[in-house]
């Protein structure tokens, strides 16, 4: 029942896909009067029935789909039963669909407020990705498959045809144990895939206008603002992902340049920089060109992502088993890469922009700079990640690429990075004078190397710390800086108090600041990384009960080993008190889990949370026959700025997301920050 | 400017065309499989006592005779699976001047003993402890079950990823003995300890 | 304060910080943990991507103790490293050396900044032209679009295709595993003594079981073909052909062997119960009623039943006629 409901779900998002590509090409060339609400309909209700059926099936314990046989147990509990709806391969597809059947809705309702060549032109290419993804669905990824033989556990043989007789098993083998291990399991995917399928609509808007050759500030306006909208999204996965990886996987870091990890990466960093480009060609009209080029490769670098992530050619932490997949996602990339790269150059013409950079000292300037330096990081991880798989295939030489190599090129782009952030917001538009820099400098260097000092004698001397600060603070106190220089001015000019123009300024120009406000979320990054990776300490111990170690000014006691079980999952573990002399500070219980039938135990840490860092505990062995364990002691000293900074820069984003669209309501002539 | 983007483009276009031919060259390729170094390599040499404590076993001992080396656990589910070929391959060529050495891996010498003796052992094989994982470190094991085939020059002539059988054994050993060097093959999944 | 002393003072100022701050940082005493180091150097085998420095598993730490081990014993960072290289090989070195194979990765990083310089400075130089209007004709350039997809979807199907064909390509079994679907001709008799053994429960092994008593029998060791005949002919699972053979090698090494010719012609008589029209057992159970029973006539009867059989093979024919005439002419057997 339910497979019939799912199969006539990709079919209905399927037709309405083909629709929308047919009538979206239709309606762009005759300017209108073609309507397109009947597809978005039906893309956007097969879509949702699609996953609602799967929902139900894994709610509802269907084992007769092959999908909830292999994927499912009866023992696997909420959240987890809902979130295996993505947690494979063909359901991570359909969680895809969805959220590119969202994405086009959002896209046809702004068509249908206001109809234009450009907006069909983009629902027709939303159309083609959508036909792409349904039809990967129903072909080669069919999550409803129906099961018409019966394994032990799980499914033997499969059927396509949703109305054939099913032999279900009476139980599956549940899902993976890492990912039922930690409820973020169960949001980590949805909202990296909304950054992720997001890029999709901003690259839609360019190819509408390559296509229908009509440049200019309209499809870079609407472009600009749904990057905004994905990057954003896409930014609090990856914060997600790293905080996921902390709390769970057990080795305390919360990035290590897997090629899982530098697939969501890369469109962000590209992504990042159209952010900023885009910018330019709105304010100065410059760079159009580089901005078609950075759209289309945050798509295509969502679908090589997508690619390197579920084919299996990278081995991974993610890795999903090999299938057709891989190769359809393959062709899929190079159809996007060439139509899109030959268009652009058949449209050279078009995508070309005039005006003239008068000096590389100005904000232009420093646009330029910023994405340089994300260009070039974005390819060093983009070569990184495929090396070895590149080198093997030319010369059958296998070699290892990882964190130390990454850390070596990256961490130093990363500065500079940091340093043209500093100067980027205070620096005018068309040509810097240099006293007004140095005026607007100078402040908050002698503060951020102050502050860089201060670090070096009171907390460490350590150069990747301090640096850290110094530029931290830079960037922090030049838009400080920038900020109460126009609320004074303001303030001289209308005679309101400065708290009040400093509400105005930000007010004023709410994308600007929302912007700035992203940019102090990574300053605040850039410190807690630097303190957690230079500053942790390690203390490997082995401990009997009741015996006690001294860690960091804890004392931490093992009291005894302990084990629990439910229907999901056995823990087994061991409980240990922490005390600050004489207070108990927390009961720590880090432990295995073992999830229904799975062979592995997946190794839980338990981490303490404190104002000046976390104390992180990882259990090493089972405890043996006289309960004695081993333990790992970590610190990860100020890691919450890390978090925090995270989390402001998705804020910024998302306010920057809101401001434009006051703007675009209110069409406020809004001041200018340049002088 | 114009004709310059236009080259861009194309220039895009080929290199990400190229790049995707060079990613499907892959398809099929278990990216986690490394070919071993040792092959073709004088095998390193172990010092190792037998799993329930006495003297000491070297490889060196066993110069002049093909020694099969397959690193096993209780905890391995391959491992159970292909433990009887191993045995009886290991009676079958007991006068064959074929030894077969059995070195537990990531596991204590009384669990695994306690292991072979419910799955049989053979007894013309060697059974043997690996403190430390230093054996399992010098033979690059990825995961078990791994086994190696070293000739009676004692060089490293062969390797089998995955569970084996009694034929596949046999084969490798028959080769051997022809002169031929088997070479790494791929069997099947090998597996990690499950608390790690 | 004038703008100038201002100047100037904020300056110094920032001068004798930064380097006071860079003495400190300089001049830090640190104290490299090479150990550390080295493991995080070196991917861990059984983890995905991390380095054994990193990774709680119990192979990475035995990893880390032996690096722990050989920084104590004094040797260099690059012999640790080359002697885990040696088992493990060059793909779990995370940090690739720069020369090499890997030296083109190290360059990538310094292209990419010559390259984006000198596009931007390019840029610089070559302002475009005022771009088209607006109003582009999208129709005739709508035609134009066509090859591009076309050729697009070329590609892409091209990709599809090979790749399909490439996963195909590959199996998971590849090398000596192969053998075991090989003629049993090359496989040695231990190698048929091993799998027999490790396969003692499969029904199916009593084929490879009567194919290597055949090869010993051959060999003329009956000692080793005895229990193996033995085996097919008591198994459940046999074929009738294959019990039959059984019993009738059985019989015959019974007599050869140890000169019992009762047991050999009852044996025979079994297989001739399974299967009646075996002339192999007549002949052979002829041929030891003649020499070892001293019961000629019987034998000739049995040998004149053989010859009845029109599919018997001319050489055999002739072989059982020379027999039958020696019986007939009074012969004893030789």
């Amino acid at each position: 029942m339910l497979a019939l409901l799912g199969s006539a779900g990709m079919l209905v998002a399927l037709i309405g896909a083909v629709l929308l590509v047919t009538r979206g090409i239709a309606a762009a060339r005759r300017d209108a009067g073609v309507n397109l609400e009947g597809a978005a309909r039906l893309l956007l209700a097969g879509a949702v029935a699609t996953m609602a059926a799967l929902v139900l099936a894994l709610i509802t314990d269907d084992f007769s789909l092959v999908y909830t046989a292999n994927h499912h147990s009866t023992a696997t509990p909420f959240p987890f039963d809902v979130a295996t709806a993505w947690a494979a391969l063909e359901g991570s597809i359909v969680l895809w669909g969805l959220i590119l059947a969202g994405y086009t809705w959002f896209v046809f309702r702004r068509y249908r407020r206001a109809p234009d060549r450009l907006g069909a032109a983009a629902l027709a290419v939303m159309g083609g990705v959508a036909l792409f993804f349904f039809g990967l669905m129903i072909t080669v990824a069919n999550p409803f498959e129906t099961c018409v033989q019966a394994a032990q556990v799980g499914c033997a043989v499969s059927s396509p045809w949703p109305l054939i007789a099913v032999d279900a098993p009476a139980n599956g083998p549940g899902p993976n144990p890492l990912l039922q291990n930690h409820f973020m399991m169960a949001v980590h995917p949805p909202v990296l895939y909304l950054g992720y399928v997001g890029m999709t609509v901003p690259f839609a808007y360019a190819i509408g206008a390559l296509a229908l050759g009509v440049p200019g500030p309209e499809w870079l306006r609407r472009s600009h603002r749904s990057t905004l909208i994905a990057w954003s999204f896409l930014t609090l996965g990856i914060l997600l992902g790293g905080w996921w990886a902390y709390e769970v996987l057990s080795w305390g870091g919360y990035w290590a340049w897997d090629p899982v990890e530098n697939a969501s990466l890369m469109p962000w960093l590209v992504a990042t920089a159209f952010l900023h480009s885009g910018i330019v060609q709105q304010r100065r009209g410059m760079l159009q060109a580089w901005n078609f080029i950075l759209v289309i490769s945050a798509f295509a670098l969502t679908i090589l992502g997508t690619f390197l992530t579920r084919s299996g050619t990278i081995n991974s932490v993610h890795s999903f088993t090999q299938s057709a997949i891989g190769p359809a996602l393959l062709g899929f990339l190079v159809l996007v890469l060439v139509g899109s790269f030959a268009l652009f150059s058949t449209r050279a013409d078009l995508a070309a922009s005039s005006p003239r950079m008068e000096s590389l000292v100005s904000r232009e300037g420093t646009f330029l700079a910023n994405n340089l330096l994300l260009s070039v990081f974005a390819v060093v991880v983009l070569v990184g990640t495929t090396y070895p798989l590149i080198l093997e295939a030319f010369t059958g030489t296998q070699v290892g690429v990882g964190e130390p190599f990454f850390n070596r090129i990256t961490v130093p782009l990363s500065y500079l990075l940091l340093l043209v952030m500093g100067f980027g917001p205070i620096t005018p538009w068309g040509r810097a004078d240099g006293d007004l820099l140095w005026r607007r400098t100078r402040a908050p260097a002698l503060v951020a190397m102050a502050g860089g000092l201060l670090t070096a004698l009171l907390v460490t001397r350590i150069g990747w710390v301090v640096l850290s600060v110094t530029l931290a603070l830079f960037v922090i106190g030049t838009m400080t800086g920038l900020l109460f220089e126009q609320a004074r001015r303001r303030s001289v000019k209308t005679g309101d108090a400065l708290s009040a123009s400093l509400r105005q300024v930000v007010t004023g120009d709410g994308a600007f600041w929302s912007g700035q406000l992203s940019h102090c979320g990574v300053a605040l990054i850039a410190i807690g990384m630097a303190f957690a990776a230079n500053l942790g300490t390690h203390l490997e111990v082995g401990m009997s009960p009741g015996e006690s170690t001294v860690f960091q000014g804890h004392t931490i006691t093992y009291e005894s080993p302990f084990q629990q079980s439910s229907t999901a999952v056995t823990v087994i573990g061991a409980r240990l008190t922490v005390t600050d002399g004489t207070r108990l500070v927390a009961v720590m219980e880090p432990s295995f889990n073992l999830f229904g039938d799975q062979q592995s135990a997946v190794g839980t840490p338990d981490v303490l949370h404190t104002a000046r860092g976390d104390i992180y505990v990882t259990l090493r062995d089972f405890p043996d026959e006289t309960m004695a364990i081993r333990i790992t002691l970590d610190t990860s000293p100020m890691i919450w700025i890390l978090w925090l900074g995270g989390l402001v820069t998705v804020t910024g984003g998302l306010l920057a997301v809101r401001a434009r669209r006051r703007e675009r309501r209110v069409a406020v002539d809004r001041p200018t920050v340049d002088v | 400017m114009n004709r310059g983007l236009r080259w861009v483009g194309y220039g895009v276009a080929l290199a990400g065309v190229v790049f995707a031919v060079v990613l499907a060259s892959r398809f099929g390729v278990d990216p986690g499989l490394v070919d071993s170094p040792l092959l073709g390599k004088p095998a390193p040499e172990f010092t190792l006592a037998p799993l329930e404590g006495g003297d000491t076993v070297s490889l060196s001992d066993l110069q002049g005779e093909i020694v099969v080396v397959n690193f096993f656990a209780s905890w391995c589910l391959q491992c159970r699976n292909e433990h009887q070929a191993i045995t009886s391959t290991a009676d079958a060529f007991a006068d064959q001047g074929v030894t077969f050495v059995q070195i537990s891996y990531q596991e204590s010498p009384p669990v695994s003993l306690e292991y072979l003796k419910g799955a049989g052992r053979s007894d013309a094989a060697l059974y043997l402890a690996d403190p430390g994982s230093r054996t399992a470190i010098a033979y690059g094991v990825f995961g078990i079950p791994e086994t190696f085939f070293v000739d009676e020059e004692g060089t490293v002539v062969g390797k089998i990823i995955g569970e084996s059988d009694a034929m596949t054994l046999g084969a490798t050993i028959d080769a051997i003995k022809r002169g031929e060097t088997p070479g790494q093959s791929v069997t099947g999944d090998t597996q990690q300890r499950p608390d790690a | 304060m004038s703008d100038r002393l201002r100047t100037t003072l904020s300056i110094g100022l920032l001068v004798v910080m930064a380097a006071a701050m860079l003495t400190l940082i300089l001049t830090n005493p640190s104290d490299p943990d090479r150990v550390q180091a080295i493991g995080e150097r070196i991917k861990c085998p059984v983890c995905q991507g991390e380095s054994i420095a990193n990774s709680p598993s119990a192979m990475a730490q035995d990893m880390m103790a032996l690096v722990a081990e050989r920084v104590d014993q004094g040797v260099s960072d690059d012999e640790i490293v080359a002697e885990l290289l040696a088992s493990y090989s060059g793909a779990v070195l995370l940090d690739p050396p720069v020369g090499g194979a890997t030296l083109a990765l190290w360059l990538v990083p310094v292209v990419a900044v010559i390259l984006g310089v000198a596009v931007i400075w390019w840029w610089r130089r070559h302002p475009s032209p005022e771009p088209a209007s607006e109003d582009g004709d999208a129709a005739t350039s709508g035609g134009r679009l066509a090859p591009l997809l076309i050729l697009g979807a070329t590609l892409a199907v091209a990709v599809v295709v090979a790749g399909f064909f490439i996963q195909e390509r590959e199996g998971p079994n590849e090398g000596v595993a192969n053998l075991g679907a090989q003629d049993l001709d090359d496989v040695s008799n231990e190698t048929m003594e091993a799998v027999i053994a490790a396969n003692a429960d499969n029904p199916q092994v009593d084929g490879m079981r009567l194919a290597l008593a055949e090869r010993y029998y051959e060999e003329g060791d009956f000692r080793s073909a005895f229990p193996h005949y033995l085996e097919v002919a008591g198994s459940e699972n046999a074929t009738d052909t294959q019990v039959a053979t059984s019993l009738i090698r059985l019989g015959w090494m019974a007599w050869e062997g140890n000169a019992e010719a009762e047991t050999a012609t009852g044996l025979f008589d079994q297989a001739l119960e399974i299967d009646p029209g075996s002339d192999t057992a007549r002949y052979l159970k002829a041929q030891v009623l003649w020499c070892g029973s001293d019961a000629p006539e019987q034998a000739a009867s049995l040998l004149e039943e053989v010859l009845a059989d029109p599919d018997l093979s001319a050489d055999s024919r002739t072989q059982v006629e020379s027999d039958l005439a020696a019986i007939e002419s009074g012969e004893t057997c030789t």
